[in-house]
């Protein structure tokens, strides 16, 4: 039989008669006692040794205690002095007790409290009588013998009653401890008699070991697999990708297409075509980006002509115009899209794919940009979460069965959808949910149906409904983020990307 | 959103609701779409609310709203108005940018502080809303005792009202008259230079050769759209108001001037009509007609997804302060109301803003109401509500009436098939492939400053090499940090490792994302691309430990690189490459400068890419 060495000594210095602790076997082999411990389990696993364990008590002396064990308690030093100084026949004053006993400090009143708890006299106007008694051994006080027995390892035999005294003066300490120990089974003396040798122990697996066949007869060292590793970090994908992929799978599953176009464009596809007026106050320079660059010439004549006349004049017989200014040029400007609704109009209006029949379904996950302060939920650029559904008819309730199917995949519950208005969409509601974690009733989006001077310019002759949400507030909601630029831009934390949990 | 501040005791009195308290109060307001934002210091409640109901910029309008909520009030209500004893000439003199006048005299008011309050409140959200800052309307509220009408110009026929106004230009350095919150008179030109209102609205009027003006037989009392002369302040003791509106939209200030009327009906005026007299014809403001829509049936059930009978949705157009009769019918009328008026009367005699009513609408021609589509209902508008536009717009007043969160959501029964774009799905497989090789995947602004682009990686635009193009620029940036769209990717992953220098190396840090020049052979002026950019910033980061992942790269989608050496003013001349995939230039490789290290704080090497992401594709 083979053993790693420390099995081996271990095995050797056992006995089958005697008991013995753990810790006097580690002592006597000269090895660590956590590594002796660790071969006796093992040992016991194969049989050879059997390990009992009890817990025991271990009391110890505290830095106090081992210097009143040395110069005496303070009560009793105090007793000494005054009887040397004959107050055991008339009062002696304090202050020259304190000195004869070198008491110092908060010695001193440790030394008059107990003085007093032992009934070793009285102590009156500062003065110090001895009781009367006889049987006073100054050499047999049961606490400083107590602390002796404690110093000598001895305390199993003392009262506990002590000991809680001097356990509650702080001048010891008790501690639990598992103590094991061992003795030699039948198989051990057996193997032993039968001889085992030590096996050999290598570090590294090297190809020569594997393939002469030597690990066979190898041990291999222990390592100390508790100690911490280097760091190291790998790539990760960036939180809000993950975030914008996870909705994208949820879209996709429930049948939308992804739709892709500029981030710069006319206003005519970023606003005119949504019937915005030209103008509505978002459209004014200092909430958009317009761009340095000429006028946008290739737009649809026809559909520039149909929105114009959506914007001056309505659609429908019953239908009224915008009473505001409507300006060719402006609708030719470029700026960077303050929403991807700009990629909806122009996928409605079969520019980007061709003409749709319903039904469709489309979404996007792209950046947009408005003329924003920066501060922590606030960005310059963010990522817009726009989609529609394209129907023959489509009524609100099918937009609040989409919606809260689409929540729900994010733990977002009990929708409410609260009327608003937008100019375009009508009937309009701001979504409102149940944050997962707070339970607060939080804003989660803008939805509606198309309003017809937005499709009929178009030539969607069908139900169309849309809702658009940021996608870094669905990122904070599910993440807790407070500071959303620690995530997005070159601002950014690295040690916070790196170490940001995985959402699956 | 505009923000109205309100005090709750005097919308409970205004509004009948004596008996709410403050949180019954919000959550009816909310129902309405009001927001209960907070209080102001006086315990007023701050409403937020979207600009699509501007008739409840005031008080009085929010009360009205909750009276028909709660069923105090249904239908159509239209104030009286007594004929017309003023009149306002519009003179030649005008200026051409701004032709429009309208007013009304609002008699018998009991102005308290609050109610004064009030009015000047209303004034500002109408200013700033639907008078786009006084642009395109802008309000006068005057003391009609302090006025003196001249008398009618050239109105021979002599039976229109004897007293006029007039509506004129002025020269900038012409007739005087002292501003409110002021002493002294003044010319409008130097109201301009001198008075704080003046200089915030003078852009409105500076380039006019003639600043409109409106006089009375006394003199100018008013400088729209600045401010008002002192003369005909209105106070607590006014009694009597002229109001009057000027712009560049009949429509707007007319609807401007309807919100305000109804506002001081509410509080017991009397209004008045006046005659607005232009070279080519009279006007009677204020114009209190009512607009009538057509709505069917079958669009309020299909569009809520809910079966309603007809005297249900006549029941919520009611409650929603409409009136409507099924069309055709007005004998056979579903609805309990006794006083249902003639339709065909009514509809003569409002005016049609757009459009000829050529043909029969809907297809309901030859059929009357209550054919296989359902009924066709005739709906009357009052004249406060500028937010309807089409009848869809009263599908969502019955859909508000009725409770829209009443309504059970349902899945549409609708089936489409769902996929990705192809270029995002090429963009996800390439981020994939520099996560494998250990990147950290970035993601930054697209908008940044020349000083970043090019300054600080001693580039230049003109350079003919990655990144060395013109940008495309924001006109009228906030900030300086952000004025340009980035024309290369490197930039910003060099921020990111100036901003993180604490952090633990190696940082390996990539990036696809939006890059764009200025180009004039785009339909948009502008070419977009998505840019692969990647740094590698460790002690011993070199040429080619960045030429063997974009290597890994080009072999994971099959595409063949070739490096041939080129020069790039951001990295280490002999040291730098031109990233050649399948036989296109895309991109550059290299280790980079040390003065644009230094530039960064950077203490160690980085080696970099940059390539665009269409070099992957088949």
């Amino acid at each position: 039989m083979r053993l790693p060495e420390t099995q081996l000594a271990l095995l050797e210095a056992a006995s089958a008669t005697e008991t013995k602790t753990v810790a006097q076997l580690a002592e006597e082999l000269g090895e660590d006692p956590a590594a002796v411990t660790r071969a006796a389990f093992e040992l016991a696993e194969e049989g050879l040794l059997a390990v009992e364990e009890h817990v025991a008590e271990t009391v110890t002396l505290t830095e106090e205690g081992r210097r009143y064990r040395e110069g005496g308690l303070p009560e009793l030093r105090l007793r000494t002095a005054a009887a040397e100084a004959g107050a055991d026949g008339s009062a002696v004053e304090m202050g020259q007790l304190i000195g004869d006993a070198e008491l110092d400090g908060p010695e001193v009143d440790i030394a008059l409290s107990n003085f007093a708890r032992k009934g070793y006299g009285e102590i009156d106007g500062g003065a110090v009588t001895l009781a009367d008694d006889p049987t006073y051994d100054p050499d047999a006080d049961p606490e400083a013998e107590a602390l002796e027995a404690v110093a000598n390892d001895e305390a199993g035999y003392l009262d506990s009653g002590v000991l809680d005294r001097l356990e509650s003066r702080g001048l010891l300490e008790r501690t639990e401890t598992t103590v094991r120990s061992v003795t030699l089974t039948d198989e051990g003396v057996t193997a032993l008699m039968e001889g085992v040798e030590a096996a050999e122990t290598v570090g590294a697996i090297t190809p020569e070991l594997l393939t002469s066949g030597e690990w066979t007869d190898v041990e291999f060292a222990e390592y100390n697999v508790e100690a911490d590793a280097e760091t190291t970090y790998g790539g990760k994908e960036h939180i809000l990708r993950r975030t914008a992929n996870r909705v994208k799978d949820v879209l996709v599953g429930m049948g939308f297409r992804e739709m892709e176009g500029p981030h710069a464009d006319a206003d005519f596809w970023i606003n005119d075509c949504l019937f915005m007026p030209q103008d509505h106050p978002a459209r004014t320079h200092w909430d958009r980006f317009a761009m340095d660059v000429p006028p946008m010439e290739d737009l649809p004549e026809d559909l520039v002509e149909r929105v114009e006349d959506a914007h001056r004049n309505g659609v429908g017989p019953d239908g009224d115009g915008y009473h505001s200014p409507w300006d060719e040029g402006f609708a030719r400007a470029v700026a960077l899209r303050g929403h991807t609704t700009s990629l909806s109009m122009r996928y409605l209006s079969g520019h980007a794919v061709g003409d749709l029949e319903p039904p469709q379904r489309y979404f996007s996950v792209q950046k947009v940009y408005r003329n924003d302060t920066l501060d922590p939920t606030h960005l310059l650029e963010f990522f817009q979460i726009e989609g529609w559904v394209m129907a023959e008819e489509l009524s609100v309730r099918d937009l609040m069965g989409t919606f809260t199917e689409f929540y729900e995949q994010f733990g977002i519950t009990d929708l409410e959808f609260k009327p608003h208005y937008n100019p375009y969409t009508e009937p309009s509601f701001e979504l409102f949910g149940k944050h997962p974690e707070t339970g607060e009733l939080i804003e989660i989006g803008n939805s509606g149906i198309f309003r017809e001077e937005v499709l009929s310019p178009l030539g969607v002759e069908c139900d169309v409904m849309a809702w658009g949400l940021a996608l870094e507030r669905l990122l904070m909601l599910m993440y807790g983020f407070e500071d959303i630029r620690d995530v997005h831009g070159t601002l950014c934390d690295l040690d916070l990307l790196r170490n940001v949990e995985v959402v699956y | 959103m505009p923000v109205v501040d309100v005090d709750p005791e005097e919308l409970r009195t205004l509004a009948g609701a004596e008996d709410k308290s403050d949180e019954e109060l919000k959550s009816d307001l909310f129902a309405l779409g009001l927001e209960f934002e907070g209080e102001t210091d006086d315990g007023e409640f701050e409403l937020e609310f979207a600009p699509d109901r501007l008739d409840r910029l005031s008080v009085e309008g929010i009360a009205r709203s909750l009276r028909y909520q709660y069923g105090h009030d249904r239908g159509v209500y239209i104030p009286d108005t007594n004929d017309a004893e003023w009149a306002i000439e519009v003179d030649e003199s005008v200026p051409d940018e701004r032709p429009y006048v309208t007013g009304a005299i609002v008699r018998g008011l009991d102005l308290d502080e609050r109610r004064l309050e009030s009015l000047i409140q209303l004034q500002e959200k109408l200013h700033a809303t639907m008078g786009r800052d006084r642009a395109k309307g802008a309000i006068g509220v005057h003391d009609l005792a302090m006025l003196k009408g001249g008398s009618p110009g050239n109105d021979t026929e002599n039976n229109g009202p004897q007293k006029t106004i007039t509506y004129r230009g002025v020269d900038p350095d012409g007739d005087r008259f002292v501003p409110l919150d002021d002493d002294a008179d003044r010319t409008p030109a130097e109201v301009l230079e001198t008075h704080p209102v003046g200089e915030t609205y003078g852009d409105l009027v500076t380039d006019l050769d003639r600043y409109p003006a409106i006089y009375d037989d006394i003199g100018l009392f008013s400088f729209p759209p600045v401010i008002n002369g002192k003369r005909t302040e209105v106070d607590e003791g006014s009694r009597d108001l002229l109001i009057e509106m000027t712009g560049t939209d009949q429509w707007t200030i007319d609807r401007m001037l309807t919100i305000v009327c109804y506002a001081l009906d509410a509080r017991g005026g009397q209004i008045e009509a006046v005659d607005v007299r232009y070279p080519d014809g009279t006007v009677r403001r204020p114009d209190l007609s009512t607009d009538t829509k057509r709505l069917e049936h079958e669009r309020i059930e299909t569009t809520l997804g809910v079966d309603l009978a007809g005297t249900e949705v006549i029941d919520l157009l009611e409650r929603a302060g409409l009136d409507a009769e099924p069309e055709g019918e007005p004998g056979r009328d579903e609805t309990s109301r006794a006083d249902a008026v003639d339709t065909d009367v009514e509809i003569e005699s409002v005016p049609k803003r757009t459009g000829s009513p050529d043909t029969a609408p809907g297809g309901s021609t030859d059929a009357p109401a209550g054919t296989d589509e359902g009924p066709v209902y005739e709906v009357e508008i009052p004249p406060y509500r500028v937010d309807v536009l089409h009848p869809m717009d009263l599908i969502d007043d019955v859909g508000r009436a009725h409770g829209f969160n009443d309504l059970e959501p349902r899945y549409p029964d609708v089936s489409t098939v769902g996929g990705r774009h192809e270029g995002s799905r090429l963009e996800d497989a390439a981020r994939d492939a520099l996560v494998g090789l250990g990147f950290e995947d970035l993601l930054n602004f697209h908008l940044t400053s020349e000083a970043e682009l090019f300054d600080r990686m001693s580039l230049s635009p003109d350079d003919d090499t990655l990144g060395g193009l013109e940008p495309p620029t924001i006109t009228e940036p906030y900030s300086e940090a952000y004025t340009v769209v980035r024309t290369w990717a490197l930039p910003s992953l060099l921020s990111v490792l100036e901003n993180n220098t604490h952090r633990a190396y190696p940082q390996d840090l990539a990036e696809i994302g939006l890059v764009a020049a200025v180009d004039e052979s785009e339909p948009t002026g502008v070419a977009e691309h998505r840019s692969v950019a990647g740094v590698l910033a460790r002690t011993d980061a070199s040429y080619e430990d960045a030429k063997a992942r974009v290597a890994a790269i080009a072999r994971a989608f099959g595409v063949e690189l070739e490096t041939p050496p080129t020069d790039h003013p951001s990295f280490v001349a002999g040291r730098t490459a031109e990233i050649v995939l399948d036989g296109e230039p895309v991109g550059v490789i290299g280790e980079l400068h040390p003065r644009v290290l230094v530039e960064r704080d950077l203490e160690l090497p980085v080696a970099a890419f940059e390539f665009r992401l269409e070099g992957l594709a088949d």
